[in-house]
């Protein structure tokens, strides 16, 4: 059992990293509980998303739970699977799920 | 005003989109190509949403702005646009103090 658990998590930290080393991706955080963050990359606290975190963890995950009740209420066998915010200097996509939403900060201009 | 007609109709015609819908930021109706019930619903409902996520990005950011929303369900894919005005107001001069809001759903063909 600890090792299929293991093996799941390196899966997991392989795919973190893979996203990250995306061209333009600032930072990816993982959030918990109605927006307490839980897990972020990079893990150096100089970067301004990770400064940034528990903001961005509780506003995009507010946001992300509006979103899906507008969905939801429009059809209700709908649901949110996705969300992408563009703003002038970032892409921020949301991707929720029953436990937990990941939050991907990006500067699309820095993507080739 | 024929150029916005246009643009609407062009793209409510691209493959895959079901409706394209034109509401101000009070959640009003100015375009759409769906039944009126419809639309009234989506345009309480994105406004609202909008606003929100304006007032996130600004929270988050305050030199930043929000420029798109993209929405991906199970269903299919709601495209919101704030913002339209900056684009049309010379079309539009007497409301060109206020913002509008371009949402387009479309399924996703892939």
């Amino acid at each position: 059992m600890a090792n299929a658990s293991t093996s799941t998590m390196s899966e997991v930290e392989s795919t973190l990293q893979r996203i990250h080393k995306h061209p333009g991706v600032l930072g990816i955080i993982i959030a918990q509980n109605e927006g307490k963050g839980t897990r972020w990359i990079p893990t150096d606290e100089e970067n301004p998303v990770i400064k940034q975190r528990e903001a961005y963890s509780t506003y995009c995950s507010a946001v992300a739970q509006q979103a899906r009740s507008a969905v939801r209420d429009l059809d209700p066998l709908d649901d949110l699977k996705f969300m992408r915010i563009r703003t002038k200097k970032v892409e921020i996509m949301i991707a929720p799920e029953k436990e937990y939403t990941i939050i991907c900060i990006q500067d699309p201009t820095q993507a080739k | 005003m024929s150029e916005v007609e246009d643009l609407i109709k062009k793209i409510a015609n691209q493959r895959g989109v079901t409706g394209c819908m034109v509401f101000n930021n009070q959640g009003i109706i100015i375009r759409t190509t769906l039944e009126q019930s419809l639309t009234i619903h989506y345009a309480a409902l994105i406004t609202q949403l909008c606003n929100h996520t304006k007032n996130t990005v600004k929270k988050l950011d305050d030199g930043d702005d929000l420029t798109f929303i993209r929405l991906r369900t199970t269903k299919n894919e709601i495209l919101v646009a704030p913002g339209f005005s900056r684009i049309f107001s010379s079309h539009l001069s007497s409301l060109s103090d206020r913002d509008y809001i371009l949402v387009v759903i479309q399924v996703p063909v892939v």
